[in-house]
């Protein structure tokens, strides 16, 4: 094949898709900055003026609580997904194919499902008559208001996104040979030990991808902080959506939004480089 | 395969599955249950919320001329272009093509709210009214990059001597493709299907913003019921997505590796 044929060959297999993030990613976010340095009016939709008031105003006590309380909820959910999925991925890396395949399928198939099914689920189980309540009067005790607080937006987005855990550390734990665990038992190891020593240390890149996964998923959360949150304590995706859809001030949602992008686009490009850093460690001899 | 791992382990994944199957399995419950309150456990089993499902116009239309009608078309466009994406990066060497690939896959480290606004504020600006058309058009770029994904991983599995052979008994390049690679890409291009049509189907993110007032998905329709209040038709529909999004991904593990997925 010539050089101008497989160009062409190369433009008709991987420009239509090439064209297709062009208009609707790469534009629609320019779009975005565009916005978010030109001032805000309620009357009209663009004014011709720079301003960088839309960044400045993030420092505003308003502003720093609610990414304050975002990026401390995205690390509590993170830890406790760690605390949760661990367990669970070490079992899954050395269990049978057969229940591999099994478990697999039940971690996967919530992850698919819409989320906001998923948090429909939840709110009947922590709703004022819900699941916990009623075991709650069996016992003689009064109901508890466990839904719109912080704690029931932890419980949801734990449960959204603990697959996103799970799933790096398992192929981490994968790719250290059961061989080893036995060796290091074999050398007078107890469980406990073999565990810190090997298993712990060389699966930091699979816990660390699925750290900044659950991290960055957590904090440009929506439906489970919307649905399950207390409406005065918003996370940074909340404020997002009503500035964009309820008060229509489009520049602060573009600064907001350009701001939270940054910070979970330097996290997802971390994780990307850590799985790729492990992977390529492995190919190595 | 070892299996040493040691017993206390055992509850705490239990309990971790317990906790991540529970809101399903109370879905589906209470979308067999009489009480209009969302009562779990139900006291008896009746069909009467299904009937309503399939009674009400605004889901009956959200489910099967939205949701549905989108993530089949979606599934078939997003396997279109991400297979002729997934080709140009695996099957040429050129200047800048890890930089293509990262971009290729971008759309995977977005955030989807963000995503959706700003294609609100791109459609707003063009003065693009939201339909099935606007809604469909995010989701080719969030679904895209599952198709590359799963293709990828099955070109790279495949040797590329097989088309060569071809060639030198006389076929075309075009004819080796279609008559020796695609057949042999079959399983990829399937689970990548499946995985567009799922990621559109159960996607609320973008709908949010996109899927404008006469074009309400699925899952927005739930959304809105759940903040107003609704009955358990919604968890009828919750239960039919379920179910479809189940069998999919039974399929999809049989032709694919599942962990690939992420």
């Amino acid at each position: 094949m010539g050089d101008a044929q497989r160009r062409r060959t190369w433009l008709a297999l991987a420009g239509p898709y090439a064209l297709f993030l062009l208009f609707l990613l790469v534009v629609p976010f320019a779009n975005v900055a565009i916005y978010s340095v030109h001032p805000y009016s309620p009357t009209k939709v663009f004014l011709p003026e720079l301003t960088f008031a839309n960044y400045l105003k993030i420092f505003d006590l308003y502003y720093l609580r609610l990414f304050g309380r975002t990026l401390r909820l995205g690390l509590i959910t993170m830890a406790v997904c760690v605390v949760l999925g661990y367990p669970l991925a070490y079992f899954l890396a050395r269990s049978r194919p057969r229940v591999q395949a099994l478990c697999l399928f039940l971690l996967i198939m919530p992850l698919m499902v819409s989320a906001v099914i998923r948090v429909f689920g939840w709110i009947v189980i922590l709703g004022r008559k819900g699941l916990v309540n009623q075991a709650l009067a069996v016992f003689g005790l009064d109901p508890v208001r466990l839904l719109y607080n912080e704690t029931a937006v932890v419980i949801g987005l734990v449960n959204v996104f603990i697959p996103f855990m799970v799933l790096p550390i398992m192929a981490s734990i994968e790719r250290i040979p059961p061989s080893l665990e036995e060796a290091a038992q074999n050398l007078g190891a107890n469980w406990a030990q073999m565990f810190w020593r090997t298993i712990l240390p060389l699966s930091v890149p699979g816990l660390l991808s699925g750290c900044l996964l659950v991290y960055s998923l957590s904090i440009s959360a929506f439906v489970t902080p919307a649905l399950m949150g207390n409406a005065r304590e918003r996370m940074a995706g909340q404020q997002v959506y009503d500035e964009v859809l309820v008060s229509f001030n489009w520049p602060s949602a573009s600064s907001l939004a350009l701001t939270l992008i940054a910070l979970t686009g330097v996290l997802m490009f971390c994780a990307l480089l850590a799985t790729r850093r492990a992977s390529r460690r492995e190919a190595a001899p | 395969m070892s299996s040493r791992w040691p017993r206390p382990l055992v509850p705490l994944v239990v309990a971790v599955y317990v906790g991540l199957l529970a809101p399903l399995v109370v879905v589906i419950a209470v979308s067999f249950g009489p009480s209009a309150a969302f009562e779990f456990p139900p006291r008896s089993l009746t069909l009467h919320w299904f009937e309503a499902f399939f009674e009400s116009q605004a889901l009956v239309t959200s489910f099967f001329r939205v949701s549905l009608v989108v993530g089949l078309l979606a599934a078939v466009l997003a396997t279109l272009l991400g297979t002729g994406a997934a080709l140009g990066l695996v099957r040429f060497r050129f200047f800048g093509r890890e930089a293509l690939e990262a971009f290729f896959l971008a759309p995977l480290v977005v955030p989807e709210i963000l995503l959706g606004a700003a294609l609100y504020l791109f459609y707003a600006r063009l003065a693009i009214q939201a339909s099935v058309w606007t809604l469909l058009g995010g989701h080719l770029i969030i679904c895209t990059p599952y198709v590359i994904r799963t293709v990828t991983a099955g070109l790279v599995g495949l040797d590329p001597r097989l088309e060569e052979a071809a060639m030198s008994l006389g076929a075309t390049r075009v004819q080796a493709f279609f008559k020796v690679t695609l057949p042999l890409l079959r399983s990829s291009l399937l689970s990548g299907a499946i995985f567009a049509f799922i990621i559109s189907f159960s996607d609320i993110n973008l709908a949010l913003f996109i899927s404008g007032p006469q074009s309400t998905s699925l899952p927005v329709h739930i959304f809105s019921q759940i903040q107003w209040q609704g009955d358990p038709t919604i968890a009828a529909a919750s239960s039919l997505q379920i179910v479809i999004i189940g069998m999919l991904i039974l399929v999809a593990q049989r032709i694919f590796r599942l962990r690939l997925v992420i």
